[in-house]
């Protein structure tokens, strides 16, 4: 009689599941949904809330999944390599490397005929092409970088002026440290925020080693045989040993940067302009925009301004079955009435990389910085063949040599390896 | 007297059909493009000889240091685990008060997705504002204080100890199940003999055990070999490559496109394991008797 009473109920439990489920299914098939895949710090809050629009208007449903970045690329890839990519996923890398790195004429679709490809920045669109196919669409802040921004109210309590030399600033570093003040806030845990520190001054390498673009390009040369490269990374581990990024870089992370900067408890960080307003925010009241500056990073005592062409992207899934809404979005977020939304709703965002009549939120400061430049160069990781496709080894790699298990060669070694292996998959004749 | 029943083979036909079509021919297949250059960047295969698996024994990319890794990740938590399960398995399996709720608070954890555990712990071993840290400040151990995830001498022994934890109430749960399962009229015997509680351990638990723990320490030594959701959740393999393991090399190269990369070092694990598992369950069941 027991057996026949659960016998019994669980039928009537399986009834009612078969029941529900296509239930479910009927209500799930009144709406799209469309998955956006990006790494952390990528998809910033007013594109969601653009998205929540972009339902509203279209009854599509934007799903974003943020991917810690340590882990964005291969997650990425695994989910690219076993054909079960999202509709929309983002990624960084330069004209050279979407062919290499995302094989885009496999996994993106050919965006060149959307409306929105009219208005884009000419400069964004060379770096997200293959040929004449444009197939992402770079939704960032490209008219700036990341530079060092500075506490002008510590420099001036501890007597400090802007360094212009490696030397300069390692006093600087030095006195802060000295004074109590941690001199760099430098959010390791994140897994890509220290490795700026070596690709960013690649204007300055071009310029001490003339050709060294193409030739590294061209394989004529490798990372290992460039002493200066060796010696960027010689300063960049020197800050860490020295104490410079305070005693818990390897924990830090990148979303408590604007308080600890704001605190007051770090007197740098290497950030864009855009967030000094968020980091003024996050003092509560005890600093203003004008307490804070910027200068470009001092390693081998580079005065070249970072151009920075290639931010994160979007592109659109070849094997998506919601292409078509997933073009959509795009094309929602690139209207003008969307990016002005983005520039005044995200302290990131100044501008963005298209002509539809918007206008920037470049602060004055951030204007007469950015005037200031008198030389600009490309970014290695825009600039180098198959150097951005392995930002998380390196930036592993970085910090193997800041805990003492790789020296700077090795790192050089390493990159120069990785490189060959990608290269010779591709097949690029060049490491043939 | 019983005498053992041999079926026929064809009994565990389907069973082996099964086995054979999800697990050893996607393996033998696996082992056959290790052999290639396979990647995501070109659809030609190249035949390569021996040279991936070089690549992966020569020293030059770190994995002999994974596979160190791996090893010492195994040993120390299978070591544990039982260790720990058997002790828990032990206390719990007497009539004590609220016996089941203990056990059942034990077990939890291993209810719970790694991936989960894996971010609650990276809050909870934060070195500036986690929990663990807070606490040991709180009652004025600050020199206790750590930074668990990210000092290379500590980050390793964090993933396991938040592995142990994990675990451990699994296996005291099949240990249970062996202690219980065990006839009371040995323990009384025994008892009648003189023997103590650590004789009765000793001589009737262990024993009758036996064929428990093997089973325990075979699943916990193939699932320490194979270990990666719990790495991946807490460190990614950091600081730089202190905490990697063989399973977290093989996605980093599957995730770069280098799938014969990839299906080199887990054949090579496949084949380790399978020999590992192999000598195990003989040593292990040795006196095992088919009644």
């Amino acid at each position: 009689m027991k057996k026949k009473l659960v016998a019994s109920l669980l039928c009537g439990i399986m009834t009612v599941g078969a029941v529900t489920v296509p239930a479910g299914a009927v209500q799930a098939s009144e709406g799209t949904t469309i998955t956006v895949m990006a790494s952390q710090d990528w998809v910033y809050d007013a594109e969601m809330e653009l998205g929540k629009q972009f339902e509203e208007e279209t009854g599509i449903k934007v799903d974003y999944q943020i991917v810690p970045a340590d882990q964005y690329y291969n997650m990425l890839m695994t989910k690219l390599n076993s054909g079960e990519g999202p509709d929309i996923f983002g990624g960084q890398s330069g004209s050279f490397d979407i062919v290499s790195q995302y094989n885009v004429e496999e996994n993106a679709v050919d965006l060149s005929d959307q409306a929105w490809v009219s208005t884009y920045d000419e400069f964004a669109k060379a770096q997200t092409s293959v040929g004449d196919k444009v197939y992402r669409m770079t939704y960032y802040d490209v008219s700036t970088d990341y530079y060092v921004v500075y506490n002008k109210k510590i420099f001036e309590e501890n007597g400090l002026e802007v360094p212009t030399t490696y030397a300069e600033f390692e006093e600087v570093c030095q006195t802060l440290l000295d004074n109590g003040v941690t001199p760099i806030y430098e959010p390791c845990a994140d897994g890509w925020h220290q490795t700026m520190w070596f690709t960013e001054i690649g204007g300055k390498y071009e310029e001490l080693v003339p050709g060294i673009v193409d030739d590294l390009n061209n394989n004529k040369i490798k990372f290992a045989d460039v002493p200066e490269l060796k010696e960027a990374l010689d300063q960049l581990n020197d800050m860490a040993q020295k104490g410079y990024f305070g005693d818990n870089y390897l924990s830090d992370e990148y979303t408590d940067l604007l308080m600890y900067l704001g605190t007051g408890e770090y007197a740098m960080a290497l950030e864009k302009p855009g967030q000094i307003a968020a980091i003024v925010e996050a003092s509560d009241g005890t600093y203003t925009e004008d307490d804070f500056g910027m200068f470009v990073i001092p390693l081998l005592d580079n005065d070249v301004y970072p151009q920075h062409p290639c931010g994160p992207s979007r592109f659109v899934y070849s094997g998506s079955e919601h292409q078509e809404e997933a073009k959509q979005y795009l094309e929602y977020i690139a209207s003008a009435d969307s990016v002005q939304y983005m520039i005044d709703n995200c302290d990131k965002i100044e501008n963005l990389p298209f002509d539809v009549g918007q206008t920037p939120s470049y602060s004055e400061a951030t204007q007469t910085f950015l005037d200031a430049a008198e030389k600009e160069g490309t970014v290695f990781q825009d600039s180098i063949k198959y150097l951005n496709p392995q930002w998380t080894e390196l930036t592993q790699d970085i910090v193997s040599m800041f805990i003492g298990d790789m020296t700077s060669e090795d790192v050089l070694n390493a990159i120069d390896e990785r490189r060959a292996t990608q290269a010779e998959a591709v097949g690029d004749e060049n490491w043939q | 007297m019983k005498k053992s029943k041999i079926y026929p083979w064809y009994f565990a036909a389907g069973a082996l059909l099964i086995y054979t079509a999800l697990s050893v021919v996607p393996g033998i297949i696996g082992i056959g493009y290790s052999f290639t250059d396979w990647s995501a960047y070109s659809s030609e295969l190249h035949f390569v000889g021996l040279q991936n698996f070089i690549d992966v024994f020569s020293g030059d990319q770190d994995y002999l240091q994974y596979i160190l890794n791996t090893l010492l990740f195994t040993v120390v938590t299978t070591v544990a685990k039982t260790g720990l399960g058997l002790l828990f398995a032990l206390a719990l399996s007497r009539n004590i008060k609220a016996k089941n709720f203990h056990r059942g608070v034990m077990y939890m954890p291993s209810v719970l997705s790694i991936l989960i555990i894996g971010l609650v712990f990276t809050s909870i071993l934060n070195p500036k504002n986690g929990l663990l840290n807070e606490g040991l400040r709180l009652v004025g151990l600050d020199a206790f204080t750590q930074k668990w995830l990210t000092d290379p001498q500590i980050a390793f022994w964090s993933v396991m100890g938040v592995d142990i934890w994990r675990g451990t109430g699994y296996i005291m749960t099949i240990l249970i199940v062996g202690i219980l399962a065990i006839p009371n009229v040995y323990y009384e015997a025994a008892g009648i003999d003189g023997a103590n509680g650590f004789h009765k351990f000793v001589y009737v638990t262990l024993p009758m055990l036996k064929q428990t723990l093997a089973v325990t320490i075979v699943l916990n030594v193939l699932y320490g070999l194979k270990v990666f959701d719990m790495v991946y959740a807490l460190t990614n393999g950091g600081p730089g490559h202190r905490t990697e393991v063989m399973y977290t090399a093989v996605f980093k190269q599957f995730s770069q496109g280098l799938y014969a990369a990839g299906t080199t070092i887990s054949s090579v694990m496949f084949i380790f394991m399978v020999i590992v598992g192999f000598f195990m369950i003989k040593i292990l069941t040795k006196d095992e008797v088919i009644e």
